[in-house]
């Protein structure tokens, strides 16, 4: 006769090193079989202290560093900064500014949503997705590097505007793929949105209730995939969203699959978008003509003692902002993202707190995967859209 | 927010909490609140009626080392219905506790914990008060104005321990010699 054999639950460690982490995440899992009992995400793993290291730099050199949180979706981010550090001063970009960097924050939400379907997709079982959203992203990165001449962290917003003007025949390149990136997005739909696998894998999956959304939190997004029509460029209008008429998409159920179809609707928004900021600009300054605050020009630079002063204290000791403390958010491709600056006059903040997009989502993770099946953590995982250069900061 | 919205918000705070200072920051409203008013205050902003703060945007911990209270806990919240947001600050002493929020708003509990772990600021009745951001066994709090920029504990690897090791961080530039100037040969004459 056998004897009963006993089965204990057991713990994994689902990453650091795992491909479907989404980079560092280390979720500790405790499985009954293949039912997840309880998740633990740790975080950190990627902290390197920005928070800190902001209150060291002037205003101008924590742009870079803005970058480099989300490394998926970059201009937003250096957009929210930008914008916060011209509230404390006061100022208002140029329109023609205003529209360059609408646009090239709708383009990063192009680049950051490509990443979600592909790395989604790869991890749920679609490979060729991963393959033709990095076709797209690859022209997006040649438009990044023709504005600004870095292909990813591109330090191109400033506060009071952009650092370059387009160069010649930039827009009609934006227009040339924005023309030709409806199509490129049926194919995805082709590829996805039928699909039998696909459907199987994420429709309901990860059901977040409306009320489950706002206690944990959500923006962006994940807040809109369980049907809370609330996105900050409608809300909270900031430089030309105003102007510009586009379609917030909602989900019905909130599962992954809503928010996929969120994201890929968002994709056709931000199309939209661009379309109506490049028929609606109008040639003229990208920089704030106050050259305390932004750099002079480059014949002023030659010929002037004044403009050659400025510039180098610019780029030296960095320009005073005035006393006082602001709350800025944008609507990131993740949602809302947001800083907190804390001024006490000077070049340099005293206290700066980024409240990243995907913090809230991670930490609902806890909440959501309990019940669910190992299968399915991937899943969570993909539809979060997480990114820890901005979790861990 | 526009000048008219945060007019009519001021207003019905002023109602509803007639005796709790006021400020406005550049164009925002900010409500200071002691900590043991923190959790009815809280619950009272998320469902009033008009007020509907439904979503805990933000927690961010201050450090200012000159105050008498020198640490400061500033709340940001957002009604999504009224589209409308309002800050709220609590200030403690050194070692005091601040009450969680985490039985209002569930996600407040990694920002309580981050700001525990960053600035040293104490929650209580917090589920799980731990580090983090920094590893469980760093020392000290790192986003307080007296902790230095570069640190003061670095890891690396001991060639002789054969383990990683924990030393104070050493910031000075290790002995280089510099590339010594070839003195140049006297030019001679063949003769």
């Amino acid at each position: 006769m056998e004897e009963p054999k006993e089965f204990q639950n057991y713990t994994i460690n689902f990453g650091p090193q795992h491909p479907a982490a989404h980079g560092v995440l280390r979720l500790l899992l405790e499985l009954d079989g293949e039912v997840v009992e309880r998740a633990d995400p740790h975080i950190g793993l990627l902290h390197r202290g920005t928070e800190k290291l902001l209150e060291h730099k002037t205003y101008l050199q924590g742009v870079p560093y803005f970058d480099r949180l989300d490394y998926m979706s970059m201009m937003s981010e250096e957009h929210t900064w930008v914008l916060a550090v011209e509230k404390l001063l006061g100022i208002e970009a140029p329109p023609r500014a205003q529209y360059i960097r609408v646009i090239y924050a709708e383009l990063t939400r192009i680049l950051n949503h490509l990443l979600f379907l592909g790395a989604h997709g790869l991890d749920v079982g679609a490979m060729t997705m991963f393959i033709y959203t990095f076709r797209e992203r690859e022209v997006v990165f040649d438009l990044y590097e023709e504005v600004c001449g870095a292909r990813m962290h591109a330090a191109y917003f400033r506060p009071g505007g952009v650092g370059k003007d387009f160069p010649e025949g930039h827009a009609e390149k934006i227009r040339a793929f924005i023309d030709d990136f409806p199509s490129k997005i049926d194919e995805y739909e082709v590829l996805l949105t039928n699909n039998r696998i696909w459907k199987q894998r994420l429709v309901d999956v990860g059901v977040v209730s409306e009320a489950q959304a706002l206690d944990w939190g959500f923006v962006g997004p994940m807040l809109r995939g369980s049907g809370v029509a609330f996105d900050l460029r409608k809300a909270e209008p900031y430089d030309a969203y105003a102007k510009i008429d586009f379609d917030i998409p909602v989900g019905k159920n909130g599962d992954s699959y809503d928010r996929y179809l969120v994201r890929v609707e968002e994709l056709r928004q931000s199309c939209r978008i661009i379309q109506q900021c490049l028929e609606q600009m109008e040639p003229g300054p990208v920089k704030h003509e106050n050259f305390k605050l932004s750099v002079p020009k480059q014949e002023d630079q030659e010929n002037k003692m004044e403009s050659l002063i400025l510039h180098f204290k610019h780029f030296s000791q960095g320009f005073e902002v005035p006393e006082g403390e602001v709350y800025l958010a944008t609507e990131s491709p993740k949602g809302e993202f947001g800083v907190y600056i804390v001024s006490k006059g000077g070049s340099k903040p005293y206290r700066v707190k980024i409240r990243p997009a995907g913090y809230n989502h991670l930490q609902a993770a806890k909440e959501m995967l309990p019940g669910l099946m190992l299968t399915d953590v991937t899943t969570i995982i993909g539809s979060i859209d997480i990114v820890f250069g901005e979790i861990d900061r | 927010m526009t000048e008219e919205k945060l007019e009519n918000l001021e207003k019905l705070v002023s109602e509803k909490f007639p005796d709790l200072p006021r400020e406005r920051e550049i164009d925002s409203l900010v409500i200071r609140v002691e900590p043991k008013q923190l959790i009815e205050t809280m619950s009272q902003l998320r469902d009033g009626p008009g007020l509907n703060f439904t979503l805990m945007i933000d927690l961010a911990g201050v450090h200012y080392p000159k105050r008498d209270k020198p640490l400061e806990v500033v709340y940001q919240l957002l009604s999504v219905k009224k589209n409308q947001r309002i800050r709220v600050k609590v200030s403690v002493d050194e070692g005091a506790a601040v009450p969680s929020i985490t039985s209002i708003w569930s996600c407040a509990n990694w920002y309580e914990r981050e700001a525990y772990d960053m600035l040293g600021i104490m929650f209580s009745n917090h589920p799980d008060l731990r580090r983090i951001l920094n590893e469980y066994e760093f020392d000290g709090h790192p986003l307080r104005k007296d902790f230095p920029l570069s640190g003061k504990i670095e890891m690396k690897y001991d060639e002789k321990l054969r383990r990683v090791v924990r030393v104070p961080v050493d910031m000075s530039k290790s002995k280089r010699e510099p590339f010594k100037r070839s003195r140049r040969e006297p030019y001679q004459q063949s003769h």
